[in-house]
Order: C-alpha cells, then sequence, then structure tokens
C-alpha cells in the first residue's frame, strides 16, 4: 500500500470533477431543486376542496337548557382554511355533488345531538365526491388534521409525541432519508460512468502498467468522491435546515459519518457493475436497478415493516435501508453514533463485501 | 538519464510464452531475447500477436505457460513497473485534464514527481506550449505525443510501444523515430510493434511474427539476405512459407 499513488490517483479523480463543470453543477443544483418540489408537494395546504355541510340537527335538552351540537361544529368547520365549507339542505347538496360541484357531503341527522348525548360517541357521517382517490384522500387527511379542532369544546384530544413531535410533518421524515438517497445516487453514477471511461479508453490499462494495486485504486477513488460526496452532503444538509426549514434534534456532524459510510458502498457498487457495461448507456440502465429499487425497498417513502414478509430481508440486505434508519434517528431522535451502531455495522459489513468485488474487478483489464 | 546498472544480463528474455484466449491461441511458445540500448521492432499482421507480446512483457497478461523475465525478475511484477514505460494502441490518456496534469499523473504512479522532468518530457515532444490545454481540445497526432511524454517522463529504462506511430502524419513519425533514437543512444532499451514495413527499417534487429510464434529474427540486412529477397515485406512472406512447409 502506497500512500502517494493512493493521493495521486484521488487528486486526479478531483481534478477530472473540477474540470466537468457542469457535472460539478449538477452535483450541487439537482439535489436543491428535487428537494424542493418535494418540499412544495408534501406541504401542499389542501386548497380548492368545497365540502357542504347538511345541518338537520334539532339540538337536544341539556337540563334546562338546549344544546345544538350541529350548530357549533358547522361554526367550527367554517373557520377552517384547509376548505371551504359551504351550507345547504340536502337536495342542494345531493345534486352539487353529483355535478362534482363539492368533493365531499357532510350531514348531520335531525337527532345528532341527542345521539351523541345519548351514545356519547361522535359519529360523522361523510359522503365523498370520490372521482379522484387522491382528492378523497386529502380530504381525509384534512379531517384528520382539523377532527380535534372542530369538535374544540365536544371532546379534547389529548396527543403526546414519543420521538418527534407536533412540528415534525412528512418532510420532515422523508428529507431525512433522502439526503442518503442524493449521495448514494449521484455517487454510483459518478462512479460507474468515470470507471467505465477508465476502461473503454484504455487508461485502466495503462493504470495496471503502473506500480499501482488495485486496492490503491479503489482506496483512491473512495477519497476522490469522498469530497464531492460529502460537498453535497453539506450543502442539501444545509439547504433543508435553513431554507426548506427541516426540523431536527441530533448532532448534524454525525449525518457526515453516515455519507461517508454510503460514498465507500456507492463508489465500489459502482465500480464493480461498470465492469458489467460495455457502453454508457449500459451502466445507465444499472440505476434503476440499483438506486429506484432502494428507494422503492429501502424505507424512504413505505416503512420497511409495514412490507411483506418475504420483501423485508431483501430490504435489509440494501445499504440505503440501514443509512435511511440511521440518518431518520440522527435527525428525529437525536441519537448518537452509538445509538445506531447496528446500522452503522451493517453498513461497514456491505462496505467491505463491495470493496471485495470491486477489487477483484478493478484489477482485470478485459471485460 | 541513470545509467541501468542492476540488469547486468539482457533486460528482456522471453522463454517459451504460451497464451490462449478461450480457443484461439495468441502465443505459441514463442522465445526472445532483447538486447540492452537496442529498438527492437515486433514485426507482424494484425492478429499475429504483436499486442499479447507486448503486454505479457509488461505484466498485463500472465502466460498459461512460460516466463518473461524483465530486468532480472520475472513477471508479472508490479514494481519493477516504475522501470518500464508502456504507450498503448490508441492514445489512452484523461480528456477532461490538461496536457501536464495528463503526463503528471502517470509519472506521478510512476514515482516521478519532479516538475522539471516532466516538463522536460513536454519540451521533448514539443507540447511545452500547450501544456494546459485540455486533452479534448488537442488533435489526433498531438494526443499520441502527450502518451509518448507520459511514458518517458519517469525515465524508464525500458520502452513498449505497441504501434506508436498508428494515424501519425509522415513528419510526426519521423520525429517519433529522432526521439527512439536519442534514447537508445543513453542505453534505453526500446520494443516497438508495427505492421508497416518501412519503419522496420529502422530498427536495430527484428522479429517476424505470425500466429504467435517467432518466424525469423535479426537485423532488416540480415533477414533480407537470409530470405534472399530485396524488401522485408517479400522476406516476411518468404519465412512464413519456410514455416508452413515445416508444418
Amino acid at each position: 500500500m502506497n500512500l502517494n499513488r493512493i493521493v495521486i490517483l484521488a487528486r486526479r479523480v478531483a481534478q477530472q470533477l473540477v474540470a466537468d463543470k457542469r457535472t460539478l453543477a449538477l452535483i450541487i443544483v439537482v439535489p436543491v431543486i428535487l428537494l424542493t418540489v418535494a418540499g412544495v408537494l408534501i406541504r401542499v395546504e389542501p386548497s380548492g376542496l368545497t365540502i357542504a355541510v347538511v345541518n338537520q340537527d334539532e339540538g337536544v335538552a341539556f337540563g334546562n337548557q338546549s344544546v345544538n351540537l350541529g350548530d357549533r361544529l358547522t361554526a367550527n368547520l367554517q373557520n377552517f382554511e384547509l376548505f371551504n365549507t359551504r351550507l345547504m339542505n340536502a337536495d342542494e347538496a345531493q345534486h352539487k355533488i353529483e355535478d362534482g360541484e363539492l368533493d365531499a357531503v357532510i350531514t348531520l341527522p335531525a337527532d345528532f345531538s341527542a345521539q351523541v348525548a345519548q351514545t356519547r360517541q361522535l359519529t360523522l357521517n361523510i359522503q365523498f365526491e370520490g372521482s379522484n382517490p387522491t382528492v378523497a384522500e386529502r380530504l381525509r387527511n384534512a379531517f384528520e388534521q382539523v377532527g380535534d379542532q372542530a369538535l374544540a369544546g365536544l371532546a379534547t384530544l389529548q396527543a403526546t409525541y414519543l420521538n418527534g413531535g407536533p412540528e415534525f410533518d412528512t418532510l420532515d421524515y422523508t428529507a431525512s432519508a433522502l439526503i442518503g438517497v442524493f449521495v448514494f445516487l449521484f455517487v454510483f453514477i459518478l462512479t460507474s460512468i468515470s470507471f467505465l471511461r477508465e476502461r473503454l479508453a484504455g487508461t485502466l490499462e495503462r493504470l495496471q502498467a503502473t506500480p499501482i494495486q488495485p486496492l490503491e485504486i479503489i482506496i483512491g477513488y473512495m477519497l476522490g468522491f469522498l469530497i464531492f460526496g460529502l460537498l453535497q452532503g453539506v450543502i442539501t444538509l444545509l439547504y433543508t435546515v435553513f431554507v426548506l426549514n427541516i426540523h431536527y434534534h441530533g448532532n448534524l456532524l454525525n449525518v457526515f459519518v453516515i455519507e461517508s459510510l454510503l460514498v465507500v458502498v456507492s463508489v465500489n457498487l459502482g465500480i464493480f457493475l461498470s465492469t458489467f457495461a460495455r457502453n454508457e448507456f449500459q451502466v445507465l440502465q444499472f440505476i434503476p436497478l440499483v438506486v429506484v429499487t432502494q428507494v422503492f425497498l429501502g424505507g424512504v417513502l413505505w416503512p420497511i415493516e409495514q412490507m411483506p414478509g418475504w420483501l423485508q430481508p431483501i430490504a435489509y440486505l440494501m445499504p440505503l435501508t440501514h443509512a435511511n434508519t440511521a440518518l431518520r434517528a440522527i435527525m428525529m431522535t437525536g441519537e448518537s453514533l452509538g445509538g445506531v451502531w447496528v446500522q452503522i455495522a451493517a453498513l461497514l459489513a456491505i462496505g467491505v463485501a463491495v470493496i471485495g468485488l470491486s477489487a477483484r474487478t478493478a484489477g482485470r483489464v478485459r471485460m | 538519464m541513470t545509467s541501468p546498472e542492476s540488469a547486468k544480463t539482457e533486460p528482456v528474455r522471453i522463454e517459451g510464452v504460451y497464451k490462449k484466449f478461450g480457443k484461439v491461441v495468441a502465443l505459441h511458445g514463442l522465445s526472445l531475447t532483447i538486447q540492452r540500448g537496442e529498438i527492437f521492432g515486433v514485426l507482424g499482421p494484425n492478429g499475429a500477436g504483436k499486442s499479447t507480446l507486448i503486454r505479457s512483457i509488461v505484466g498485463l497478461i500472465k502466460p498459461d505457460q512460460g516466463q518473461v523475465w524483465v530486468l532480472d525478475e520475472a513477471m508479472p511484477s508490479k514494481p519493477i513497473l516504475s522501470r518500464l514505460g508502456y504507450m498503448t494502441q490508441a492514445s489512452a490518456l484523461y480528456d477532461d485534464l490538461t496536457v501536464r496534469q495528463n503526463v503528471a499523473f502517470f509519472a506521478g504512479l510512476m514515482g516521478c514527481r519532479d516538475q522539471a522532468k516532466i516538463q522536460a518530457a513536454l519540451e521533448l515532444v514539443e507540447l511545452a506550449h500547450r501544456a494546459d490545454s485540455p486533452i479534448r481540445t488537442l488533435s489526433g497526432g498531438m494526443r499520441q505525443r502527450v502518451s509518448l511524454a507520459s511514458v518517458l517522463a519517469h525515465e524508464p529504462e525500458i520502452i513498449l510501444l505497441d504501434e506508436p506511430t498508428v494515424g501519425v502524419d509522415p513528419q510526426l513519425r519521423a520525429q517519433f523515430w529522432a526521439h527512439f533514437r536519442h534514447l537508445t543512444e543513453q542505453g534505453i532499451t526500446i520494443i516497438v510493434s508495427s505492421h508497416v514495413m518501412d519503419e522496420a527499417e529502422r530498427c536495430d534487429r527484428l522479429g517476424f511474427i505470425r500466429g504467435g510464434q517467432l518466424l525469423a529474427e535479426g537485423s532488416a540486412e540480415s533477414l533480407r539476405k537470409q530470405a534472399n529477397k530485396a524488401n522485408l515485406e517479400e522476406a516476411f512472406l518468404w519465412f512464413a512459407e519456410q514455416k508452413e512447409m515445416v508444418q
């Protein structure tokens, strides 16, 4: 092992990226654009939704005073900005929902208050227009969000959070994982393509006619891309924390430890898989295979615990699964590195395995 | 340049090398010895095994049988490679990097980080004025010259050139050969492969190769005489016929 040669190779990898200004810009700009889009979509307010309330409640006598829960609920609903609430009679509501002018109708029957008083349970009768499932979904979410507030005075919701808190939302959950996805994706693309070029241009053959060892080549590549992987990590992290206002609890430096491990895995996977490609098009075909499957299965969008049992072992073989878990734990619950040692150990094990694979291929000239 | 002392014997010895790729026999028990300070030309048609021979000298290929010795070291051997210079057929360079970055990179891997030597190599191939140009802005001939400079900068004792003048114009080709001659005067050994017979005339000794076998070796003059032919091309064909008759 010769440190000089490793540094020379790492410097060359860095020089190539610096010379390629467009790719350099891409590494920084694309994650920022994607995070912004994700932020806008995830934090969007369900506006443009219209619901009708058909209030037929006649109230109930409660001691010597009459209570009309229907009126109070309607008044509360009208205060929400999440959707437009209109009052109308049953016929009009039926007519308009059939015309598609309404997204949902809430009907409060004549004995609404009486029923609540009798059963001590509150049942809301909601009819969704339903032709667009996403609208219905947004409405359901909106009702859940406003549920406790709409029923203020009728019932109280006592909510406590073990992790996160009411200020944490889906974006916090998604963005902490996306930071890992971006580093993995870009380092994988860059390594696999630059190593393929190394092979095609014949420079790999020339490298092998120098005293540099395959392992030195790989370490040089890792160091070279680590600089840019971490640079990207810093920028995406600053952007998510200060511009997108992502909430975090943990020590952000721990994020970089996880990202460095991801870079190691990604570089070696890129080198290894580039062996199986004869041109750039074929390398690109590995992206859905390697990156998209990991986004689907790695717990970025759907929790692994909710996957079918046979899929879960596959998910745990993927580096992004462990990186996502660790990044979320660090950012959302403020875990220390010791608290995510299982994920770190898993990433290290995967790293050693892929280094073994890539060292074998880096030593070979021919495909 | 440093005078090589370590190797008292011939710098390159090839002993009964046999190499098969799948079903194709690339080298068929080939033996050859290269003398210090000579330009040895490996001559033969495409597919004769020239590149395989040169690659096995550099240690990129491990023969199935036989042994290659370079500077008294059994190949493949990584450490000895810093005393070799290997120029591949196509100019293998990094397109985004500048001329100087490319030359410095390969020299660096060979253990040479002396900027003066890198500059000297650039001047030798007359590219010092383009030192900071990216490779992609250079013509094919210029790339070949960068390739040569990146092989020379660390002052190797043996230089292997795989068809260095393919696609190079006559004027540049003449310059290359002048460089080669200049290098051998300093005790450097050059092995060059070619399928162009008129280039062969410039070598000190030649090896005719066909079907992975050595047909004949000697100076151009002696080979012509032996075959009793007026030019090398006819001599090559004569040796090839002789070989077929024996088999």
